[in-house]
């Protein structure tokens, strides 16, 4: 922004000749259109791609976007005759709008997702004035040139420029601009460069210096907004991760170790942490019905039990259906999770308060710093880490980590430990089994079907030397009310399809983390 | 001028500009503003001991202590004789040792996030015929049984977890060091065919029987035929083997920094294919190549070395002066702590120091075989905390971290062995100060000692946002450590043509030495040995005097 007190612009001009001066103010002005092209499909492509993001339903969202923005430039055409007197003023004055609306839109539109009830109200609306002010832009720039070009010249030549900017845009959108900048930087940055183009004709247009200072601080101010737009873009994504949910978030917090978010439809409460699925309240029953209750009938004696992971409380939830458990040890790194399902009513409702049962003794520790000192002994263990999806939480299931566990299992003790899909990361279960197998214990792997999850794998696992092992049906003692485990259900948990069964794998030691290779390469072929 | 409200009010505008968009500028964040400090071995004292002497020789001492072994220094080479002494029953040994601590090279610090090497920080699992290396790895606890076969089971939690290593190249993090993405396949062949002819040397046996190359190496085998290589560089034995791939010779001149501190043209060709064909381990759960590490690196083994004995340390001691005595040998030493003077008279010392501090200490009593100069590295070893550690695309942190065309050596991430995560990490970043010739090597190491901590933060952080845009703004503390006398390099010559074994020889019967000065290659392995060495000398010579 130039603030010199003499005005170079007062000089150059005395120093241009005439016919040299047309031309490149020709030029400029066909710049101007080809990036007001660029930056006017841009708008349309992000609206479509927003809405099928958030909505769903592609092909409807890009149909009546594209229909609703090319109707409503339409309207700004024809609104364009009423613009009169001053036209560059005009178009600098639409071209910084463009730049606020058109910028602003796919910011405003996440976050708004979140917070309006009416939504495609609010989408539709943006759209639609976003199409008013590039419709405007063409027939205005037009009229601009209209004296200075045949009409025959001036018309192939804006819509060239237009076609092509257009092209370029359709181009660069998916192929550069979505997977470099994304979505929000995206429309940011088109939005500065229409601010531009208003400073640029601002800046080189003699006409315009009557209000130049009061257009120029609008641009200065527009220009910072949309910078301070792009640095902040990260957190609005951050803040807007109902992007992937379809649902309302009712809870989310970022605690030091993940991202809680709990949303509620009719049907059902999903709880996410870092995104990723945990339970959906309508079948984790079936889930946590099938971590607990086999190694609970494998040890009808069991009075001790130590469950790592699992802070939602569910899986205690489950335990404390046996009376004669004396003490129920929860290990869970994240005391904001064990937090939340002490205190939130809905959840309390979900885990039927276990987690302020007196039995049972929250600790938040690492699960693998804490069982190394640990010294008392548990007569069942249950293992509810998340998936194997990074080297960190692969240690988690490593031969060491498995050491540990038979070091602090009561005789007679089992382990029982959730073990991904055996269905979509085939290899990853049987390498979880056979770690289990490398430490010396005997492993009796079952599913069960979960439909928010798909089909779901644990392996329970007990001492070779003894003769603990999978409940026999005649000695079943199951407690009252179950909804998925029965006798007949537990009968055809072990038996496992030809299409997950039993695999050759490695063995997940520290230092070869080949459990968290195979879960990579099987959940990364999933669509 | 005053400033009316135009020029105000855009300027205004423009600071606030400025401080919106100052996040997205790397590197903003000024050197002086991260917390730390500058460590370093005791080179003051050191220096002080080169230089001309303060008259301390003639001052009496104020105490005078008596034992039967002296060992002066208290690196591994000097822990390991310890060691070797007390299990024998050598009760009466006194270690002097200059720094606050003993451990040598292999120091470590540690802070609120982890512990952390500042120098050697891993040991490759052993040939299974180093038994008194294997034996010491069991009672440190590395090694938690055999199997049937005879092969070790390596403690799990030493081992270098997986992922191991990765490389930045081309824009991505691949897995391993040996460059692969964008290698065209020329290259590709040249690497395969390098690997394929360090197995057949890894495998060759010279005439006497002896393995071509093994570790310790003296025991590698004295066939001509290998140890010739020593005789010319790394580089002119690759380009005369036919390895000219710009790729492949990137990776073995990384390779003789990272153990050896001098490029691919000094180094000899002999040490260069050490570096790989001297590595024979087996184990019976982990393959020939795993390494053992810990958070504090090698400072584990000089710990477990230490506490393997019991016999006193002195720290903070520096012996300034040696001399045979009738009944054995006269120590004189600067208690740095209490700033006196002791004295030791023992019946043998072990001079487990750097071979140009035992030259000082030696003074007239140096045996008279030209001292073959020893090149000896200067390193900048930075300790970084940082609370994220930004990437581009690829593999995600593993242990060793490598840029592609740096001058550093990488990073290790000090955390890696933890067995729970945490987005603070330390990170520990090595860079040795490769000069060509002596004359170059005196001018790095003033250059060590000349650069301010500042000048070194901006030169690291400068290279670790090629691979880590936007890291500084993530750096929590760093602390710089500047070894002056990084470690002996085996320079063309230096092996097998140098006098290095003579100057090893014991003087009489009450002068030993123990140093990897005097193998020419500075690992763990060889100092460990030495000390070995040096202890079963001084049993041998106690034996014969018995009898």
């Amino acid at each position: 922004m130039a603030d010199e007190p003499t005005d170079p612009l007062a000089a150059s001009k005395t120093h241009r000749p005439e016919g040299e001066s047309l031309n490149s103010f020709q030029i400029l002005l066909l710049l101007s259109v080809f990036v007001i092209a660029t930056c006017g499909l841009i708008y349309e492509l992000i609206a479509g791609t927003l809405a099928s993001y958030l909505l769903g339903d592609s092909v409807t969202q890009f149909s009546t976007i594209i229909g609703a923005y090319l109707f409503a430039m339409g309207i700004g055409s024809w609104l364009s005759k009423y613009l009169d007197g001053d036209l560059l003023r005009w178009f600098i004055r639409i071209e910084i709008l463009v730049g606020i609306v058109g910028g602003f839109s796919a910011p405003l539109l996440f976050v708004l997702f979140e917070y309006v009830a009416s939504f495609r109200v609010v989408l539709y609306g943006l759209v639609g004035l976003t199409g008013i002010l590039v419709g405007l832009e063409i027939p205005l720039l037009m009229r601009i040139l209209e004296h200075q070009l045949s009409f025959k010249d001036l018309v192939s030549r804006v819509f060239t420029v237009d076609y092509i900017g257009a092209l370029l845009a359709s181009v660069i959108f998916p192929l550069v601009l979505v997977p470099q900048l994304g979505l929000i930087r995206t429309a940011l940055f088109f939005g500065l460069l229409n601010v531009l183009v208003a400073a640029f004709v601002l800046y080189k247009f003699p006409q315009t210096r009557p209000y130049r200072t009061a257009q120029g601080m609008l641009i200065g101010f527009t220009i910072l907004g949309l910078l301070a737009g792009f640095a902040l873009a990260e957190r609005v994504m951050t803040y807007t991760e109902s992007v992937a949910l379809q649902d309302k978030v009712i809870y989310s917090q970022s605690t030091p170790y993940q991202r809680i978010v709990l949303t509620s439809n009719a049907r059902e409460m999903r709880l996410y942490l870092n995104g990723n699925l945990q339970f959906s309240s309508a079948d984790e029953y079936r889930y946590h019905e099938a971590l607990v209750h086999p190694a609970m009938q494998a040890n009808p004696r069991a009075r001790r039990v130590l469950v790592l992971g699992g802070g939602d409380g569910l899986a205690v939830r489950e335990l404390l259906k046996y009376p004669a458990l004396r003490t129920i040890r929860l290990v869970d790194l994240d005391p904001g999770m064990t937090q939340l399902f002490r205190q939130n009513e809905l959840l309390l409702k979900l885990n039927k308060r276990s987690l302020l049962s007196p039995k049972v003794d929250v600790v938040n520790a690492d699960a693998y710093t804490w069982i190394r000192q640990d010294t008392a002994r548990y007569d069942v263990v249950v293992v509810d880490f998340p998936d194997p999806s990074n080297y960190s939480i692969g240690k988690l299931y490593s031969t060491a980590f498995y050491r540990e566990l038979d070091r602090v299992l009561a005789p007679g003790g089992v382990v029982v430990v959730q073990s991904t899909s055996p269905y979509v990361a085939r290899r990853a279960f049987w390498c979880i089994a056979h770690t289990l197998q490398a430490v010396g214990l005997r492993t009796f792997p079952y599913h069960v079907h979960v439909p928010s999850f798909g089909e779901w794998g644990y392996v329970l696992a007990s001492r070779t030397t003894e003769r603990t092992g999978w409940p026999s049906p005649n000695r079943l003692n199951l407690p009252a009310g179950l909804r998925y485990v029965s006798p007949l259900t537990l009968r055809d948990m072990t038996t496992f399809a030809p299409d997950m069964a039993e695999v050759p794998t490695e063995v997940n030691r520290l230092n070869n983390q080949a459990l968290v290779q195979y879960f990579e390469d099987e959940w990364s072929a999933v669509p | 001028m005053k400033p009316n409200r135009r020029t105000f009010l855009t300027q205004t505008a423009l600071g606030v500009a400025a401080l919106a968009t100052a996040p997205l500028l790397p590197g903003c964040r000024t050197a002086q503003a991260i917390p730390g400090q500058t460590l370093g071995p005791n080179h003051r004292a050191g220096h002080w001991l080169r230089g001309p002497l303060p008259d301390l020789t003639h001052t009496a001492p104020a105490e005078t202590h008596s034992a039967e072994v002296v060992i002066v220094g208290g690196g591994i080479a000097g822990l390991s004789a310890r060691r070797w002494l007390a299990k024998a029953g050598i009760t009466d040994v006194l270690l002097l040792e200059l720094e606050e601590k003993t451990g040598g090279n292999s120091a470590a610090g540690q802070n609120s996030v982890s512990a952390y090497p500042w120098g050697a920080h891993y040991l490759p699992i052993p040939d299974i015929r180093n038994r008194e290396l294997l034996d010491f790895l069991a009672e440190a606890g590395s090694i938690t049984g055999y199997n049937q076969a005879g092969l070790p089971l390596y403690n799990e939690y030493h081992l270098c977890h997986d992922p191991e290593e990765r490389l930045f190249i081309n824009g991505h993090w691949q897995e391993g060091l040996v460059p692969e993405i964008g290698v065209p396949t020329r290259d590709r062949d040249q690497i395969r065919r390098f690997f394929a002819e360090i197995e057949t040397l890894r495998q060759a046996v010279g005439t006497d029987g002896r393995d071509a190359f093994a570790i310790p190496l003296d025991h590698s085998s004295a066939d001509a035929r290998y140890r010739n290589l020593d005789m010319q560089s790394f580089a002119d034995y690759l380009t005369q083997k036919g390895f000219t791939s710009p790729y492949l010779r990137w990776y073995l001149n990384y390779c003789c920094q990272d153990d050896y501190g001098i490029s691919l043209e000094q180094t000899s060709a002999w040490a260069g294919l050490h570096y790989f064909a001297g590595r024979k381990g087996r184990a019976a759960n982990a393959p020939g190549s795993a390494v053992l590490t810990w958070p504090e690196g090698n400072a584990f083994l000089a710990d477990q070395l230490r506490q393997q004995a019991e016999t006193p340390t002195c720290t903070n001691t520096l012996a300034f002066s040696l001399e045979q005595t009738e009944t054995g040998v006269r120590v004189l030493a600067r208690d740095l702590a209490r700033n006196r003077t002791v004295a030791i008279n023992a019946r043998t010392a072990i001079l487990a120091t750097p071979a140009f501090i035992t030259r000082r200490l030696l003074g007239k009593a140096a045996p008279a075989a030209a001292p073959q100069p020893l090149t000896h590295t200067p390193w900048v070893v930075a300790n970084l905390t940082v609370d994220a550690l930004p990437q581009g695309p690829g593999v995600p942190l593993c242990w060793d971290n490598v840029v592609y065309g740096t001058d550093s050596v990488g990073y290790i991430s000090a955390n890696h062995q933890h067995l729970h995560d945490s987005p603070q990490r330390v990170i520990t970043f090595y860079k040795p100060l490769t000069g060509h010739t002596s004359a170059q090597v005196s001018e790095a190491r003033k250059r060590a000692y000349g650069t301010t901590r500042e000048e070194w933060i901006t030169e690291i952080l400068a290279e670790l946002e090629t691979a880590h845009p936007s890291i500084s703004q993530h750096v929590q503390e760093i602390d710089i450590w500047v070894w002056g006398h990084g470690m002996a390099a085996p320079a063309v010559g230096a092996l097998w043509h140098s006098n290095r074994t003579v100057q090893s020889q014991p003087i009489g019967h009450s002068i030993y030495f123990a140093h990897t000065d005097y193998s020419g290659i500075s690992i763990f392995e060889e100092a460990f040995y030495s000390g070995i060495r040096s202890a079963q000398a001084i049993l041998a010579n106690r034996q014969s005097t018995a009898l």
